[in-house]
Parts: C-alpha cells; sequence; structure tokens
C-alpha cells in the first residue's frame, strides 16, 4: 500500500517528463541548430547536446536575410489590428446570439458556425476578389479584413455570456443602465477569461499565418514575418542552410513565445475557466 | 472636385508617350476644365496633378520564387532596382511569390480577383496548365512588333528549352534560369572504396556496383549510403523522369498535354531501379528524405553520391568541404535527362502600356549579360548560347569544371514533363514511387495505379481534345 503510494506519482512523472521530452526535442533542436557554428557539415547536426562553442553568425545572416524591424512592425499591426476588431464584434455578435430574442436566432447561428467547416484555400480567390474590389489590395488592411468576423470567437462568446446568470444583469437593469453599459460593465469584466483565450487563438494564428498574407502582399515593405522568413527558407529545388533557418525560425517565434512564459499562469487559468485545451 | 479633373487625364496616355506626354496632357486638362467653366483653384489643382503625374512611369509587378536560397531573393532585387535605374519609362515592382506552386497559386489567384501581374518567373512546365487555363498570353505579337520571328528569336536558346518554351506552335515563355539533374560523388570515398575518383559512373551498372561498394555497414547498421535522392513531390517526379529517360523513356507526350506513359517498360525500370537501391541492395535510405536532407548528408560525408538540380551548384560548391566531382546522370539505355528550372511569361489582362512595359522588361531580363550574371550566381545554367561567348562566362567555366559537366549534359536533354494538370498529374506517380520508397508497394503495381490515376485526371482534357469526335 505505501508503495503503491510512492510509484504512481513517480511513475506519472516519468511519463509526463518522456511526453513533455518528445514535444520539447524539435525546438531544443531549433534553438541548438540557431548557435551552432556551420551547420551544414558537421556530423553532430542532428544532436540535441551543446558541443560546440556557441556563435552568432547564423543570427547575424537570417539578420541580413530580411528586414526583420518591418516584419515585426507588420505583423504586430496585423495581429492587433485584427484582434481589436474582433474583440468588438465577437462580443457584441456574442450577446446578440446570446440575449437577444428575434425571429431565426438560432438558426441564423448555426449557419454562422458554418463558417467553421470551410477550409480558408477554398475562399482565396473570392476574398482576393473583394479585397480588390474595396481598394484594400496590397495593404495591411487587406490582410486583416477578411478576419474581422470570427465564428469561433462569437460561438466562444456566447457561450460565456450564457453561463452568466441573469441576475447580475437583471440588477443593473432595474438601477437604468442601458444595453451597452450593461455589456461593458457586467458581461464583459465576467467573460475575461474567455477573452483572452480567444485572444491567444487569434494572435498565434495571424502571427504564423502565410498563404493568405503571401496572397494579398506585393510590396516588399508590407512584408510580414512568415513571408520574411520564407525568403530564405522556401528553396525548392536547392540545399538548405540549417542554422539560419533555424536562427530565423527563432526570430519568428520569440515575441510569442517570451509572452506566453511571462504571463504563463494567467493564460493557464483562462484556458481552464473558458474550458479550452491549449 | 479633386477628383474629376484627375480622371479626365487618361493615366495610359501619360506613360504611352513618356515624358514629352506632360505638356500635351496638362494642356489637355486645363482646356477640359476652362470649357467646364471650372474655378481656379480646381484648375490649380489639376495642374499639380497633372505635372506630378506627367513623370509617371509605367508600374509593372513581377512575380518571382526563390527556388534556391534567400540570397537569389537579394540578388535578383538587386537586378530589378539595376532594371529601373537603367531607363526611366518602366518601373518594375519586384515581388516575392514563394515557392514555384505558390507562385503559381498567387499569381493565378491574383488574376482572376483582376490585378494580374505583368511579368511571372514560373516554373516552365507550368505553360501548357498556363494557357489551357487561358491565363498567359502568346508573346507571338511582341516578336512580330520587333520584326522577328519565333525561330529566329529562339534560335540562341539551348534546342532542349524550345518545347517547353512553346504551347501549340507559338512561344509563352521566355527560358531564364535552367537546370538538369547531376549526380554529384565525393572523391575521397571513391578512393577508399576502391574506386577511381576521376572515372564516375556511366551506366546503371556501374552506377549499382559503385552505391555497393561506397555503402559502409556496422553489422545490420549503415554509417555511410552509396546514393540519396530527394523523394519530395516535384523534386522526386523530376528525377523519376530522368531515370526513365535515361532508360530509353519519353515520360509524356511533348506535343500532347493528355499523355503520359508511366506504365512503361522504361519507367518500371526506373522504379526497379530505386525499388533494388533501398530495399535489394540497401545502398540508398529507405523512406522520402526532404533535398535539403540530402544536400545534408552529402557535407556530412553520410552520402557518397547524390542525385540533386544543377542548380545546386554554387551552394554546393560553398559548403562542400570534402573534394568531390559532379558527372552524367548514369544511363541504361541512353544519356537523357529533363530540363528544369523557370520562365518568363505574361498574364493576361494587362493594358497596353504595361504589355509592352512586361516586355521590355522581359528582353532586359533574357538579355546574354544578365543571363550569364545570374548563372554564374546560381549555378543554373544560362538558357542562351551567347551567354557562353561572353568573356566572364569563358572565365568562369575555365575555372569551374564541375559547371562544364552540367553544360556538356545540356545536349542529352529533354523537354521537362507538362500536360493539361500538371502538378496532380504528377503527383499521381509521385504518391507510388514514395510507397515504394517506403516498402508499402512492388514497383510494378506503383506504375500501373500511377498510370490509372493519371489517365482520370486527364480524361476531361482527352474527351474534349483527342477524343472528341465528330
Amino acid at each position: 500500500m505505501r508503495l503503491d503510494r510512492h510509484i504512481a506519482p513517480a511513475l506519472l512523472v516519468a511519463a509526463m517528463t518522456a511526453v513533455s521530452t518528445v514535444w520539447a526535442a524539435p525546438f531544443l533542436w531549433t534553438l541548438m541548430a540557431s548557435f551552432r557554428p556551420d551547420s551544414f557539415g558537421a556530423a553532430g547536426m542532428a544532436s540535441l547536446l551543446p558541443d560546440f562553442a556557441p556563435t552568432l553568425a547564423n543570427f547575424r545572416l537570417a539578420l541580413e536575410s530580411g528586414d526583420f524591424g518591418l516584419y515585426y512592425l507588420n505583423t504586430t499591426i496585423v495581429v492587433i489590428g485584427i484582434l481589436g476588431v474582433q474583440l468588438v464584434t465577437i462580443s457584441l455578435a456574442g450577446y446578440a446570439f446570446a440575449r437577444l430574442r428575434f425571429p431565426g436566432r438560432d438558426f441564423l447561428f448555426y449557419a454562422f458556425l458554418l463558417q467553421l467547416m470551410l477550409v480558408p484555400p477554398a475562399l482565396i480567390v473570392p476574398n482576393l476578389r473583394t479585397i480588390v474590389d474595396l481598394g484594400l489590395y496590397d495593404s495591411l488592411a487587406g490582410v486583416m479584413a477578411p478576419y474581422f468576423a470570427s465564428a469561433f470567437g462569437t460561438f466562444l462568446m456566447r457561450q460565456a455570456f450564457l453561463g452568466i446568470p441573469r441576475d447580475f444583469e437583471e440588477a443593473a437593469a432595474i438601477d437604468g443602465a442601458p444595453w451597452w453599459a450593461i455589456v461593458w460593465h457586467v458581461l464583459l469584466p465576467m467573460a475575461r477569461p474567455a477573452l483572452v483565450a480567444f485572444a491567444i487563438v487569434s494572435v498565434t494564428a495571424h502571427w504564423n499565418e502565410f498563404l493568405w498574407p503571401l496572397m494579398v502582399i506585393n510590396d516588399p515593405a508590407n512584408h510580414t514575418l512568415t513571408i520574411g522568413l520564407a525568403t530564405f527558407t522556401r528553396g525548392a529545388e536547392g540545399a538548405k542552410e540549417w542554422g539560419v533557418l533555424a536562427a530565423g525560425t527563432l526570430l519568428v517565434m520569440a515575441p510569442l513565445a517570451i509572452t506566453f512564459v511571462a504571463f504563463q499562469r494567467r493564460f493557464v487559468e483562462s484556458f481552464v475557466f473558458s474550458g479550452i485545451k491549449g | 472636385m479633386h477628383v474629376f479633373p484627375a480622371q479626365t487625364i487618361n493615366p495610359s496616355s501619360r506613360s504611352k508617350r513618356g515624358i514629352f506626354a506632360g505638356n500635351g496632357s496638362r494642356l489637355t486638362a486645363k482646356r477640359v476644365l476652362a470649357s467646364l467653366g471650372m474655378t481656379g483653384l480646381a484648375a490649380a489643382t489639376a495642374l499639380v496633378v497633372a505635372s506630378s503625374a506627367a513623370w509617371a512611369q509605367t508600374k509593372i509587378d513581377f512575380f518571382f520564387p526563390v527556388p534556391v536560397e534567400g540570397k537569389l531573393a537579394r540578388e535578383m532585387t538587386r537586378l530589378v532596382k539595376q532594371f529601373n535605374d537603367s531607363q526611366k519609362d518602366v518601373e518594375v515592382t519586384a515581388v516575392y511569390t514563394g515557392s514555384y506552386d505558390d507562385t503559381k497559386l498567387k499569381a493565378q489567384a491574383a488574376a482572376k480577383a483582376g490585378k494580374p501581374p505583368a511579368v511571372v518567373l514560373m516554373s516552365a512546365n507550368f505553360n501548357v496548365d498556363l494557357k489551357i487555363a487561358g491565363d498567359i498570353v502568346s508573346l507571338e505579337p511582341m516578336l512580330a512588333a520587333e520584326g522577328t520571328t519565333r525561330e529566329k528569336f529562339l534560335a540562341d536558346f539551348w534546342p532542349a528549352l524550345h518545347a517547353n518554351a512553346t504551347v501549340d506552335g507559338e512561344l509563352y515563355g521566355v527560358p531564364f534560369q535552367n537546370s538538369t539533374p547531376l549526380l554529384y560523388y565525393n572523391k575521397e570515398h571513391f578512393k577508399q572504396a576502391g574506386l577511381d575518383p576521376d572515372k564516375p559512373p556511366r551506366t546503371w551498372a556501374e552506377f549499382v556496383d559503385a552505391a555497393i561498394k561506397l555503402t559502409k555497414r556496422d553489422g545490420e547498421k549503415v554509417e555511410r549510403y552509396g546514393f540519396m535522392m530527394p523523394g519530395t513531390y516535384d523534386y522526386l517526379g523530376w528525377l523519376m523522369s530522368a531515370l526513365s529517360m535515361s532508360n530509353g523513356g519519353r515520360y509524356f507526350n511533348e506535343d500532347y498535354g493528355g499523355e503520359v506513359y508511366y506504365d512503361t517498360p522504361s519507367m518500371l525500370g526506373a522504379a526497379r531501379l530505386v525499388e533494388d537501391m533501398i530495399h535489394k541492395h540497401k545502398v540508398m535510405p529507405a523512406g522520402v528524405v526532404e533535398a535539403g536532407g540530402v544536400s545534408t548528408s552529402f557535407f556530412a560525408g553520410k552520402a557518397s553520391m547524390v542525385m540533386l538540380s544543377t542548380g545546386s551548384l554554387s551552394f554546393i560548391r560553398d559548403n562542400m568541404k570534402a573534394p568531390y566531382n559532379v558527372a552524367f546522370v548514369p544511363r541504361n539505355v541512353r544519356n537523357a535527362v529533363p530540363i528544369g528550372g523557370a520562365s518568363l511569361v505574361m498574364f493576361k489582362g494587362q493594358t497596353e502600356d504595361s504589355r509592352r512595359a512586361g516586355w521590355k522588361f522581359v528582353r532586359w531580363l533574357s538579355s546574354p549579360e544578365i543571363l550569364g550574371g545570374w548563372s554564374r550566381f546560381t549555378g543554373y545554367f544560362a538558357p542562351r548560347r551567347s551567354a557562353y561567348e561572353l568573356a566572364e562566362m569563358k572565365t568562369f567555366i575555365g575555372q569551374h569544371p564541375d559547371a562544364k559537366v552540367a553544360l556538356d549534359q545540356l545536349a542529352y536533354a529533354q523537354p521537362w514533363f507538362a500536360t493539361y494538370q500538371t502538378v496532380a498529374v504528377r503527383k499521381a506517380l509521385e504518391d507510388e514511387i514514395q510507397a515504394v520508397m517506403n516498402g508499402k508497394k512492388k514497383a510494378e503495381q506503383a506504375v500501373k495505379d500511377a498510370q490509372r490515376k493519371a489517365d482520370e485526371l486527364l480524361r476531361p482534357y482527352v474527351d474534349q481534345t483527342a477524343l472528341k469526335l465528330p
């Protein structure tokens, strides 16, 4: 009996360690490769252990290969721009679907959810046409526009609002608060975990997006991180400079990774609250 | 108010007549405004708009993929800047567009959305597909305007490139960067294995024999493979066509986009060669290896012979520490390799001005000097024979015997696989060969299944053409 009590947690720890090692291996490798000198010739290329004097040469080469300052700026504009508009649209739409009564509400909601089933590449041409008609071709606004409304976010906010007891709103209504004040002062603060969870999903998705920005953007001044990275990683016929590739990849993912580590506790809490698994 | 005068000045009339158009259009604008009784303020605005616009050039977009590595993107951007600085009529924006496949996707999507790029550097075997889809224009009118003919224009280009440049007897693409598969080998390994490093294998028999001798084992574990080649999409289809052509095959019908020859003895032999090297002789790793993995293994001395594009020549020259050399792709029946690379095409839906501007840019990019410089920078061979008459090029070939071998192999080059639905039809074969590489299928079954799938994909086109009877 006593033995069991000690063995079970030990086994759990061992299992968790094994899983997290497998999960972390690519990141570790990227980290090692980016600091490894001479990364294409060395026989220890595949090694995860630091068996070399670290060098920053790969980072220098990667930074020289593209205007990273500009890419960071553009990607940040896109990601924040999309999220800013999304937070407004999904809160309002979520509120409408959760609280307002109007004919065809549920049908409309399910029709809205259908959007989740469409594969994004199928929408490239129609979306691009709309972007051209709106005069947003080759602009960051054009990259953002199709994402201003989010079916997933609307669904998430509707569920979050439905989970809040009506008593709170009724109390505010008795005090004479109009609907928008109820949303702003009562519902949104209580739905914060859902908002944070959605923000993480949205920011990560658009930070890493490649195909759509590639379709919309022509001017190098509007390039985002993923396109900038691809200019020196997407070789079709040739060989790869692993070290530079790894360094570039690290540069792209660093801001998100650092943010996540810094606010880890908060993020995990909001996922627990909102019921999403990362 | 601002909008109206700006519109009366036809933007195309400006650039068409170049710098001197300024006065003309300014006068027109003034007269139009005066006759309409506009206020002085509006007229002044129009003057400002007109005179600043009078110097504007025809602006066109040029889409280009980065087929090898990042420094090529920088070099291409530099070339475009050089063109823009060299003249005043045309300003080209160089737009990086990802891989060859991404470039096709983006160019076609942009065309459908009403923003067709003027010039695109497109994988040379997409021309048939793009022409059938009605996306690209015939370049014959531009040749006619110059008072030349297709035959005269193409005479300077290597004969192997002509087929992929033309569709249905008309010029659709101007070759820009071209390649063939090439066998790279490690000379030190040859010496260690008792092979003559100056006599690379020429036939399949010598090739398999060398691969067996070069493979180093420690019990069951292979420490060094005799041979490796990329097995990923695009590359694999290209290399399989090289092997089937070396086996006397044709791979596809050069004159008709509705036929491929997968279920043939020549392709079966090629598939069996790959199968045997992996599963029987065990001199090549099983599974699909990516091109980057192949070159990395070659650099690290983990593979003694590799089959890669001539487009990788510069990269390998820069990074290979051990002495290496290059050789023709070994033959079973004959020496033959497909060409690869990209050519410049022009999209439909351009104004007369941007078409003219685009052609001017195409002509500049495909001049012997530029092609020669690009070839030395990348390792691709220059499509024009006259590029090799230039002094810099002669010096370069003298200094780099490996580039000379790649050039010599051109005498045996064949057109590149191009059909209706090129990519899907190519994948039909690639999926099956990958199954062979993974040991999930036998070569006989694989080529049969590949043929069946390809025929299904080609059916709509075949029904519309060869099987459409009166």
